[in-house]
C-alpha cells in the first residue's frame, strides 16, 4: 500500500513539474513579444466605424503575430463585463475594451485591473481609469463641427441639431461642445434640438418635420453623426432647400464622403478608425510586454470638405 | 349559438358582435380627431396640406407592417421579426438596385420575394412545430438581423438606381409614391379581410381555433398564408424604406415590430385574436405618425416626447372605452 501511494505521489509531483515547466515556457515567450493573446470586446460589430477599428486591430495583430480574440458586446454593458470576466479566466495578456457605456462598462475595467491584466480603452471612455486610453476627443469633434458652421455662416443664422441616442457619451460631449461654441457667437441661434437616434430614416423624417415648422428660417444643420446628416441632406434636397442650408456631421463614412464630393453634405469630420485600432494594439502589446507606453493616445479629427475629400476617398 | 361552429358567411367577425366592433372603431377615430384638433390649435402648421403629405409618407412604412401584423394578430399570433424582415428585404433589394445592374423589376422582385420567403419560413416553423409564434419569431428576428449583416457585409449598400429611388422619393401626379403604395396595400388588405374566404377564416381561427378546426378549416394553411402575407408586406416596407433613404441599411427597422404592433392594437385589433379591422389599423398608424410629427413641430424635448407618446397611446385606448373588456365578455 505504502509503495503504491508513494509512487502515486511521485507521479503527481512529476505531472506538476511538467505542467509548471510548460507554464514557465509560455510565459517566457509572452514577454518576448511572440504569441501574446489579447482579448478584445467591441461595442457593436453592426456599426461600420467600430467594424473598421476592429478590422485594423486584426490586421495589426496578424502582422505582429499576436493572437486576437474579438467578441461583440452587442451594445450591452452587462455582456461586456461578462466577456471581460471570461478573458480574465482565460488569462489573456491584455484586454482592449471598446466601452458600451461610461458607468455600466466600468466594472469590466475594475475587474481587469484587479486581475493585474492591462486594459486599454479604445474610442470611448469609462468612469474607471483604464491602464491606457486610445481614441479621439468627442468634445473636439462637436467643437470643430460648430466652428465650421459658425464661420461659414459669418456668425449669423439659425441652427438645428440632431442628437444621437440620448445619454450616450458621444451625444453628451458633442452637444456640450456645440453649446460652448454657440456662446461665443451671439448671432447664432439654436432653433431646435431633437434625437434621431443615429438613424438615417428617422433623421429624414425629423428634418421633414422641421422644414414644415421652420421652413426658410433654418440656415444650418449639425447632425451628431453621418447617418443622420445623410438623412437631413435627403429631406433638404427633396424640399429644394439644400442650396440654402448647410449640413455638417461626424464620422466620414464612405456614403458621407461621396456626398461631400458631390457637394451635398458640406462637411464631415474624419475620425481615424485605422489609427485608433492600430494604436490600441500597439499600446496593448507594450503594456503586456512590460514596456513603456503612453497612458493617453489622442488621435485628432480632421475636417473633410469638398476641397480635401479626395484624400479620404478610397 | 353554441351548436354553431361554422362562421356565418355574412359576418366577418363571428366572435364579436359587429355593433361593438363598429363602435370601437368610432372610438379610436374620435380619439384621432381630438388629437388632430388639439395639435391644429397649438401648432398652426399642422393642418397644412404639405404637412399631411409628409405625415402620410412617413406613416406608410409603419402602416404596411401594421397591415401584415394585423392579419397575424387576428389569428391569435404575433410577429416579432418584422424589423429584421425590413432590413433583409431592403438590403436584398439594394444589392440588385445598383445603377444599371438590372431593370427595376429585379430589385423589386428580390425584395418582395425575400420578405415572402422569410414570412413563409416563419409560418412553416409555427405550423409544423408546436413552438409558440412569439418564440419562433423571436428567433427569426435575430436570424434575420444576422442575414442582413451578412448580405451587406455590415455596411450600408448605396449608389442605387434612380428608378429604384423613385419608389421612395418620387411622385405621380403630385402624390408621393409611398402614399400610392400605401393606398393600394390598404385597399388590397381591406378586400382580403372583408370579402374573401381567407379573410373570414382568419377571424375564425383567431376567434376559436378548435372550433375553426372542427368546422373543417385548414388552420395550418391559414396561418401559413397569414405569416407569408405579413412577410410580403414587410418586404414591401423594406423596399419603400430603402428607396426613401436611397440606401440599403442592415441596421434599418430596429424596433419597427413594436410600432407596427402598437398601430394594430391602438386601431382596435384584439391581442386575443379574432377581432380587428384594417381601417382601424390605418388609423392607429396615422395616430402614431401624427403624434410624432406634432411633437416635432412643437419642438418638445426628446426626453418628454417618449413620455407624451406613451401617455397619448394609453389615453387613446381608454377613450376607446375599455375595448379589451368588451371583447372578452
Amino acid at each position: 500500500m505504502k509503495v503504491k501511494s508513494l509512487s502515486l505521489l511521485s507521479l503527481l509531483l512529476c505531472l506538476q513539474l511538467a505542467t509548471g515547466c510548460s507554464q514557465e515556457k509560455s510565459s517566457s515567450t509572452a514577454t518576448s513579444g511572440k504569441s501574446l493573446t489579447i482579448g478584445v470586446s467591441m461595442l457593436s460589430m453592426q456599426n461600420e466605424f467600430i467594424v473598421n477599428v476592429a478590422d485594423e486591430m486584426q490586421k495589426k495583430a496578424d502582422a505582429a503575430g499576436v493572437e486576437l480574440i474579438v467578441v461583440d458586446a452587442e451594445r450591452s454593458p452587462l455582456k461586456q463585463v461578462e466577456q471581460v470576466e471570461s478573458f480574465i479566466a482565460q488569462n489573456v495578456d491584455a484586454i482592449i475594451l471598446n466601452p458600451c457605456e461610461v458607468e455600466a462598462s466600468s466594472p469590466a475595467v475594475q475587474k481587469a485591473l484587479a486581475a493585474k491584466i492591462p486594459i486599454i480603452n479604445v474610442n470611448s471612455a469609462t468612469s474607471t481609469k483604464p491602464t491606457a486610453f486610445v481614441g479621439s476627443d468627442d468634445v473636439e469633434s462637436g467643437r470643430m463641427a460648430m466652428k465650421y458652421l459658425a464661420e461659414k455662416l459669418g456668425g449669423k443664422g439659425n441652427i438645428v441639431m440632431m442628437q444621437g441616442y440620448m445619454g450616450q457619451a458621444a451625444q453628451l460631449q458633442r452637444e456640450q461642445a456645440a453649446k460652448e461654441v454657440l456662446r461665443q457667437y451671439p448671432g447664432l441661434k439654436m432653433l431646435a434640438t431633437q434625437t434621431a437616434e443615429w438613424d438615417r430614416s428617422k433623421a429624414m423624417s425629423l428634418m421633414e418635420n422641421w422644414i414644415q415648422s421652420y421652413g426658410n428660417q433654418i440656415s444650418a444643420v449639425f447632425a451628431h453623426n453621418d447617418e443622420m446628416g445623410m438623412g437631413a441632406v435627403k429631406a433638404l434636397t427633396a424640399a429644394g432647400l439644400k442650396d440654402k442650408v448647410l449640413v455638417v456631421s461626424i464620422d466620414a463614412i464612405p456614403d458621407a464622403l461621396q456626398s461631400v464630393q458631390k457637394g451635398e453634405l458640406n462637411a464631415t469630420l474624419f475620425q481615424n478608425a485605422e489609427q485608433q485600432g492600430a494604436q490600441a494594439i500597439e499600446t496593448a502589446m507594450k503594456a503586456a510586454g512590460g514596456k513603456q507606453f503612453q497612458s493617453e493616445v489622442m488621435i485628432p479629427f480632421k475636417l473633410v470638405t469638398q476641397a480635401n475629400v479626395k484624400e479620404f476617398l478610397k | 349559438m353554441e351548436t354553431q361552429s361554422i362562421p356565418p358567411k355574412t359576418q366577418p367577425a363571428p366572435t364579436l358582435p359587429s355593433r361593438v366592433r363598429r363602435l370601437s372603431q368610432y372610438g379610436i377615430f374620435l380619439a384621432f380627431l381630438i388629437i388632430c384638433v388639439g395639435l391644429a390649435v397649438v401648432a398652426p402648421r399642422f393642418l397644412t396640406v404639405s404637412n399631411w403629405v409628409i405625415i402620410i409618407t412617413q406613416v406608410s412604412i409603419n402602416a404596411l407592417l401594421a397591415f401584415g401584423v394585423t392579419f397575424v394578430i387576428l389569428t391569435g399570433g404575433i410577429d416579432l421579426s418584422l424589423g429584421s424582415m425590413v432590413a433583409v428585404a431592403g438590403v436584398t433589394a439594394a444589392l440588385f438596385a445598383h445603377p444599371d445592374d438590372y431593370p427595376l423589376l429585379v430589385p423589386l422582385a428580390a425584395g418582395l420575394l425575400t420578405g415572402i420567403g422569410f414570412g413563409a419560413f416563419n409560418g412553416f416553423l409555427i405550423t409544423r412545430s408546436k413552438v409558440p409564434p412569439f418564440i419562433v419569431t423571436l428567433g427569426t428576428m435575430t436570424i434575420g438581423r444576422g442575414l442582413a449583416l451578412i448580405l451587406s457585409k455590415g455596411r450600408p449598400v448605396s449608389n442605387l438606381s434612380d428608378s429604384f429611388n423613385f419608389i421612395g422619393g418620387g411622385a405621380v401626379l403630385g402624390i408621393p409614391v409611398p402614399i400610392l403604395i400605401l393606398a393600394v396595400a390598404f385597399a388590397a388588405s381591406w378586400v382580403l379581410l372583408r370579402k374573401t374566404v381567407l379573410g373570414r377564416y382568419m377571424y375564425a381561427v383567431g376567434g376559436n381555433e378548435a372550433a375553426a378546426r372542427a368546422s373543417g378549416i385548414d388552420v395550418g394553411r391559414v396561418k401559413l398564408w397569414v405569416y407569408t402575407l405579413c412577410g410580403g408586406l414587410a418586404g414591401l416596407a423594406g423596399i419603400v424604406l430603402t428607396a426613401r433613404i436611397t440606401t440599403g441599411q442592415p441596421n434599418a427597422g430596429v424596433g419597427f415590430e413594436l410600432d407596427a404592433i402598437a398601430a394594430a392594437i391602438i386601431g382596435g385589433t384584439s391581442t386575443a385574436g379574432g377581432s380587428g379591422t384594417i381601417t382601424g389599423t390605418l388609423i392607429g398608424a396615422l395616430l402614431i405618425g401624427v403624434i410624432s410629427n406634432g411633437l416635432d413641430l412643437l419642438n418638445v424635448s426628446s426626453y418628454y416626447q417618449q413620455v407624451v407618446m406613451g401617455a397619448i397611446i394609453i389615453a387613446a385606448v381608454v377613450l376607446d372605452g375599455g375595448r379589451e373588456l368588451k371583447v372578452k365578455s
